[in-house]
């Protein structure tokens, strides 16, 4: 690429790099990130830096921010340990919202018709188990387009495409045969009865699934990504890694990348909908089916995934990261800016997370044309 | 047939290209050539596989790293394929997969005749058809969408287009793979008349006659260097006595390599191993280029399946494996049949293989050991990978085979090439089949891009694991190689075993003149017992 009389080579690193490095550059691209926002904060006559410091101080260092920064982190965890799983075995599933909706909807319908007067330990159970089911359900043909389909590119497509369904299927629902009938005819389902509300600590929006999503991080970190003396603990974790390098070489020993693939994404598509299920049914806020579910944590996950490194470890502090900046958002509303430019904030951040995967894997370098 | 007073109308001088491999491989493609083209003549570029003939007629397209061009006496640095035709020079390249656009008619493939922003597909169709006619070639629809095409019409595209721009200079780089014998004829009268119109014709080959039959000059490569240029007169002689001529060539191309000091210890070989029968497989165009091919390859034999790449070697070899499916015939191991069974079923029966293509065989990103482990986790019971047991192997399997690496956690990618390969080596050759039985090795030009140290190294390694009581299937396309390892040597021409023989029975000549599908009178086609 030719820039006036500098030439921009963009080369494929040759060595790999090692853990410092990595998140040396990790660092660098989400400051160029804040950096490019700052323009734009500075543009509306706003002191980014102070904006910034309020954003944080506030997700993290008020108990009213810390506890909303919780319960966003719940959702985006779960989401984003699933995500990993698949994404180390190079399986783009960037459909994680879609999962997360069915998963929401198959826990709205045990609550629903199964719920009433029932024990919330056998009712909760039921609908974690549904969630899971119809979130790995939604998930399952990503799999088998990303194996058996000749396009590259099929598994982000079908994926992607995926989520329009499960969203009008909630539209219907709650417009339709689940519509609340006391609801003075807003669109969303009756309230769940209470054995199907799942626990929650008293005056927060943090329920217990903020467990489950602790327990599915060390599981994923036990079994598949830890590796001791450089071998992972079973050989699904070691297939995801050889597959996800190089998946000829695997198949040419006789890897099956076709059940590698269903395996991860049943995981990811499963996680994703035990985190609709937590959020429809232990965020206080909910214990029904609303549009207003689909926030579009699926989405932000795929960035928390990234930024962490896809590692158990590093998806927990993005996973934080994130959680604070969407409860922090709202000091930026705060401060006189337009609604939209939380979204913008957001959008931003999550493009120069995923622009560092590009700088990981190739180095630019500049010289003077002659 | 001699044609008069004649002009230099390409002319390289000094010409070197080196590529870069993985690791710290250096393959001087091209190293230092001259080669001249003069106007009506044909001039024929022979070589074994990898002999840099390709690669010189690409500076044509993609400069050499040093060296001059002199195209009709103007030096010039040609650096697109778009500037070789707007100096009048027409390719026909040879990897069709990646010159045609498989989902694109024959017009639209044909866009050597576009010129500047706007172009009129219906007047390409229109030259197309007319150049279909003035060229002698069966017709095509031009707007056949190419992926519909057998083979041989996609390479009379493929010629059609260098063709079409009506060049000074025309460089067909294997050209007649793919055609029929009678489609060989029309093309070379073809070549014959557009060289009484004065035009330069480069044509690239590994068949003997065919260059014998049709070229003016012949120049050999070998390594990436200029072995011999043969002039006018030479190869005159050559088609008046064209077994000589072809026994000559075929000493040129494959040259006399100093032998290394290998010793095989003469075996009695054991029980049959691998059982293939008439197998029949195609490449990945969807032509069968492995005609009904039967080989046995017993305990304590090396079967050294000698022919120039292409010839249906990797087809066959894959097929084996089932990495490519077979059409018909059979695969027996140890009297099971397992034609088309799953890979790794195959390969827990005691198949172990080296592919040449590299990056099948290892994975640059993950550690020594993981690459070592890839063909030994799966025995660990259940889900989980007895981690003890991987770590007394790998660190067993890299001291055995002396395998240089700072730590067995280092990446793959940061150890030479030389080291690379010997991991897998290392690896394929120490697997043991469940019962006792012999191991199949199919090892694929193993050596391929080694320094000679490491050439060494896995030569003697294939010769022990055979004393050990393997079979081995070696396919290679160095001679050399064939020649020192092999027990029996079958060589493998346009898909069909059309010559086995015991080593101690023939002569490199003899397998030279083989490869390039001619079978000598003294070598009975077929089975020569042992």
């Amino acid at each position: 690429m030719k820039l006036g009389k500098f030439e921009v080579v963009f080369k494929k690193r040759s060595k790999t790099l090692n853990f410092k490095e990595k998140l040396q550059i990790r660092i660098l691209s989400l400051l160029m990130g804040f950096g490019v926002l700052a323009l734009i904060f500075l543009a509306y006559g706003q002191n980014p830096l102070l904006l910034y410091f309020n954003i944080f101080s506030y997700a993290f260092f008020t108990v009213f921010g810390l506890l909303a920064t919780l319960s966003r982190f719940i959702p985006l965890l779960l989401i984003a340990i699933g995500l990993a799983v698949p994404f180390r075995a190079k399986i783009d599933n960037i459909g994680a919202e879609g999962q997360f909706l069915m998963g929401a909807i198959a826990a709205s319908g045990v609550a629903i018709f199964y719920g009433e007067g029932t024990s919330p330990w056998i009712t909760i159970p039921i609908m974690f188990l549904a969630g899971f089911i119809a979130g790995a359900v939604w998930a399952l043909p990503i799999a088998i387009f990303r194996v058996k389909s000749k396009f590259k590119g099929s598994d982000v497509v079908i994926s992607f495409l995926l989520f329009f369904p499960a969203k009008f299927l909630i539209d219907y629902l709650i417009t339709g045969p689940w519509r609340d009938p006391e609801g003075y005819g807003f669109p969303q389902s009756p309230l769940f009865p209470e054995p199907a509300q799942i626990f929650s600590f008293p005056g927060t929006r943090i329920h217990i699934t903020i467990f489950l999503g602790l327990v599915a991080t060390f599981l994923i970190y036990y079994f598949l990504t830890r590796a001791r003396d450089g071998i992972p603990e079973t050989k699904l974790g070691y297939e995801i890694n050889v597959l996800g390098e190089n998946p000829e070489a695997g198949e040419a020993v006789g890897m099956s990348f076709l059940k590698v693939a269903i395996i991860t994404v049943l995981i990811s598509g499963g996680l994703a909908g035990i985190a609709g299920v937590g959020e429809v049914a232990g965020n206080p806020n909910f214990y029904r089916l609303r549009p207003e579910l689909s926030r579009f944590l699926g989405f932000t996950g795929i960035a928390v995934a990234w930024l962490g490194g896809l590692s158990p470890l590093g998806i927990i502090l993005s996973a934080l990261f994130f959680a604070g900046l969407l409860a922090g958002g709202v000091r930026i509303q705060a401060s006189g800016l337009p609604v939209s430019v939380v979204d913008l904030f957001n959008g931003a951040i999550l493009f120069f997370v995923l622009l560092t995967e590009f700088f990981l894997r190739n180095k630019v370098e500049w010289r003077t044309v002659t | 047939m001699v044609v008069n007073a004649m002009t230099t109308v390409l002319e390289m001088q000094d010409v070197c290209k080196t590529f870069y491999g993985e690791g710290e491989v250096e393959i001087h493609a091209n190293d230092h050539v001259n080669f001249t083209l003069k106007e009506g003549e044909i001039h024929a570029l022979l070589g074994e596989n990898g002999a840099g003939k390709t690669t010189l007629v690409m500076n044509l397209c993609r400069e050499p790293d040093s060296g001059s061009i002199l195209v009709g006496g103007e030096n010039l640095r040609l650096k697109t394929p778009r500037e070789a035709i707007e100096h009048g020079i027409g390719i026909a390249y040879q990897d069709l997969t990646k010159s045609l656009v498989e989902r694109h008619s024959v017009a639209e493939n044909i866009l050597s005749l576009s010129k500047g922003f706007l172009l009129s597909i219906q007047a390409v169709e229109d030259a197309v058809t007319k150049a279909f006619t003035r060229f002698g070639f069966d017709k095509l629809d031009p707007k056949m969408k190419v992926w519909k095409l057998s083979g041989g019409e996609k390479q009379r595209v493929e010629i059609l287009k260098a063709l079409i721009i009506d060049p000074r200079i025309l460089i067909l780089d294997e050209p007649t793979s793919m055609l029929t014998p009678p489609e060989v004829e029309n093309l070379f009268s073809l070549l014959e008349s557009l060289k009484s119109e004065g035009k330069g014709i480069v044509i690239i080959t590994h068949h003997l006659e065919e260059a014998i039959q049709i070229s003016d000059r012949i120049t050999v490569l070998r390594n990436g260097q200029v072995v011999s240029s043969l002039d006018e007169k030479k190869v005159a002689g050559m088609r008046k006595s064209p077994e000589e001529g072809r026994r000559e060539l075929a000493r040129l191309m494959v040259g006399k390599d100093t032998l290394y000091d290998l010793k095989r210890n003469p075996l009695k070989t054991g029980d049959l191993v691998l059982k293939v029968e008439d197998l029949t497989v195609n490449n990945d165009m969807g032509d069968q280029v492995v005609n009904n091919v039967s080989i046995e390859v017993r305990e304590n034999q090396i079967l050294g399946l000698a022919g120039i790449a292409g010839n249906g070697q990797r087809e066959l070899l894959e097929a084996i494996v089932h990495w490519r499916q077979a059409n018909s015939g059979k695969v027996i191991l140890h009297g099971n049949e397992i034609t088309n069974k799953s890979v790794s079923m195959i390969r827990n029966l005691g198949v172990s293989y080296i592919p040449e293509n590299r990056k099948k065989g290892m994975v640059l990103d993950l550690s020594v050991r993981e690459n070592l482990m890839i063909s030994y986790y799966s025995e660990s019971e259940g889900p989980f990978i007895d981690r003890d047991a991987m770590v007394e192997l790998t660190d067993k399997l890299i001291e055995r085979f002396a395998i240089d690496t700072p730590s067995p956690l280092t990446p793959m990618r940061s150890l030479s090439g030389g080291n690379k390969q010997k991991v897998v080596v290392a690896r394929e050759l120490s697997r043991r089949p469940k019962e006792d039985t012999g191991l199949l090795l199919i090892a694929e030009n193993p050596t391929f891009g080694l320094d000679v140290a490491t050439t060494g190294f896995v030569r003697e390694e294939l010769l022990k694991v055979r004393d050990s009581g393997a079979a081995v299937l070696l396919v290679s396309s160095d001679l050399t190689e064939i020649m020192t390892l092999s027990d029996e040597i079958a060589v493998i021409y346009k898909g069909e075993i059309i010559g086995k023989v015991s080593t101690e029975e023939t002569t490199r000549e003899a397998i030279g003149l083989m490869m390039g599908g001619v079978i000598p009178e003294s070598t009975e086609r077929g089975e020569v017992s042992q």
